[in-house]
């Protein structure tokens, strides 16, 4: 139970940094970090941008579950 | 006052907004208290009690600080937004050595956005390399110093797999929190990264603020607010200061209507470069202290060097530590406003769209009369940034406590949140203004 719960925690990391790097970066770097530039980036997202969040979210969600499931077995052993 | 927070959650856009980033906000707190897969919860706070009890402070308590206690914990979050600090640092640093960053700054928006990207890349490499670091040195038992692993194991299975695991974990930790950053800055409020870094240090708050009322006293609690009060005061007041050069733009027909004739100012902050040479230079005093834990021998005495790195970096109080900081942080400040701010480029930009600053011919006597201005300003900025920098350090010298920077109602702390609270509250605004209601601040 717990070594496919951590082989699904390792799967889903590296899903979910492919996933979020694959997003496009609004950052905008260290610039704008503490009351920089006043840059406004009014293009809306596009419908892949959205498959792409609800896909993190759903990614997200089977790793925090995993990570509580590790810990709580950690706690009962 | 009041009545304007009460017309910004009525606008539903606003509130939608504002509602969003707290959102976030809270996500963000609640995988902060998140244990790592594989890490002993009890047996990690177990420790941090012991840590607290005792005067000795470790040797990451600013980066503590910055990850809102999260990284002791070993949790999930662990790495906070360090790792994309770092990143937009290097990547910030490199736009100078590299001349192909050099020309994707210049680009433009496309360019801008490809330097984000490779931000992000560096961000993860960095996640993993720090996040195996601490691993090691909490396995090692040098991340909580007087906590003996044996009694106490962090990580009681510490096979090569487990860790590994841990690793990966909170690397993806790190990724989410970079999401989590872009999406309040793309559907909240706010700059997400810094709104982020505000979370953190403000949950220290409360824990600091009740650990000096506990082990010192109702009243030396009461002068630390008023003082506290006093430099938030200050700071704000710096903060807002702004040198307004004016410019004057050349009327001038196209097709058939009339555009510029308009007097204008160009802001010049006196405080131009933020607190981002506070954290450059505390994270390069941080260095050789690293290196010499990471070196040092389990048993044996400890080298020369070691000594000397203990006796006068690390030690806090000691006045080498103190000028050393102090002169670094005006030498990054004048640095990060020679790197972010061209005055070539800004005095060809106002030529090009037929602008000029009264009594200056334009082209490169502006760009001199700029670059003249701008380094007499950044003078006082970067003092005013060393002296509240290096207060805490003097002020708990005076009640003789071995204490530090992780004080969080002076130095770094405050000039962050400080910060990052005026530039949230003025988009607010902004925002506000745009509907017609009156703002915050007047």
């Amino acid at each position: 139970m717990k070594l496919f719960l951590q082989i699904c925690l390792i799967a889903s990391s590296v899903l979910l940094v492919l996933l979020v790097l694959l997003h496009r970066g609004r950052g905008g770097g260290l610039s704008s970090l503490f009351g920089g530039g006043m840059q406004s980036s009014l293009s809306g997202s596009t419908v892949v941008e959205k498959n792409l969040d609800r896909l993190t979210l759903f990614v997200a969600a089977i790793w925090v579950i995993s990570a509580v499931g590790v810990g709580l077995l950690l706690k009962v052993s | 006052m009041l009545s304007a927070f009460r017309s910004a959650l009525a606008t539903p856009d606003l509130r939608r907004k504002i509602l969003f980033t707290l959102g976030i906000l809270v996500l963000f707190r609640l995988g902060q208290t998140l244990p790592s897969p594989g890490v002993s919860y009890r047996n990690v706070q177990e420790c941090i009690r012991l840590i607290e009890g005792s005067a000795n402070q470790s040797v990451y308590s600013l980066i503590n600080l910055l990850s809102g206690g999260a990284l002791l914990q070993l949790s999930v979050f662990a790495l906070g937004i360090m790792p994309y600090i770092t990143a937009s640092i290097i990547v910030q640093l490199l736009t100078v050595v590299i001349p192909r960053f050099e020309q994707l700054k210049k680009e433009g928006q496309s360019g801008q956005n490809k330097l984000t990207q490779y931000t992000r890349y560096l961000t993860v490499a960095l996640a993993v390399l720090q996040s195996t670091g601490v691993v090691a040195l909490a396995v090692r038992g040098q991340l909580l110093r007087n906590c003996d692993t044996t009694t106490y194991p962090i990580v009681p299975d510490s096979s090569v797999f487990n860790l590994v695991v841990i690793v990966i974990t909170m690397t993806a930790g790190t990724a989410i929190i970079m999401w989590f950053g872009e999406l309040i800055t793309e559907r909240g409020i706010g700059n997400g990264m810094s709104l982020l870094m505000f979370t953190s240090i403000a949950a220290r708050l409360v824990p600091e603020g009740g650990n000096i009322l506990r082990t010192q006293g109702g009243l030396v609690f009461a002068v630390v607010c008023v003082f506290g009060l006093a430099i938030i005061t200050s700071v704000i007041f710096m903060e807002q200061g702004q040198r307004r050069v004016p410019v004057q733009y050349a009327k001038r027909m196209i097709g058939r209507r009339m555009y510029g004739g308009t007097s204008t100012y160009l802001p010049l902050k006196v405080n131009q470069s933020g607190v981002i040479p506070v954290i450059f230079a505390s994270s390069l005093l941080y260095l050789p202290q690293l290196i010499s834990q990471l070196a040092a021998s389990p048993t044996g005495e400890p080298s020369t060097w070691k000594r000397l790195v203990d006796t006068y970096l690390v030690d806090q109080s000691s006045w080498v530590h103190i000028s050393l900081y102090f002169l670094l942080i005006i030498f990054f400040a004048y640095f990060y406003v020679a790197i972010t701010f061209n005055p070539d480029e800004r005095a060809d930009e106002m030529k090009k769209f037929g602008g000029f600053i009264p009594g200056i011919r334009p082209g490169r006597p502006t760009s001199e009369y700029l670059g003249f201005v701008l380094n007499r300003l950044t003078l006082p900025g970067s003092l005013y940034l060393g002296i509240i920098a290096i207060l805490p350090n003097f002020f708990l010298d005076m009640t003789g406590q071995g204490q530090n920077q992780n004080f969080p109602f002076g130095g770094t702390a405050v000039l962050i949140m400080v910060g990052v609270g005026l530039d949230t509250v003025k988009q607010i605004e902004s925002q506000l203004m745009q509907r017609n209601y009156e703002g915050f601040l007047r």
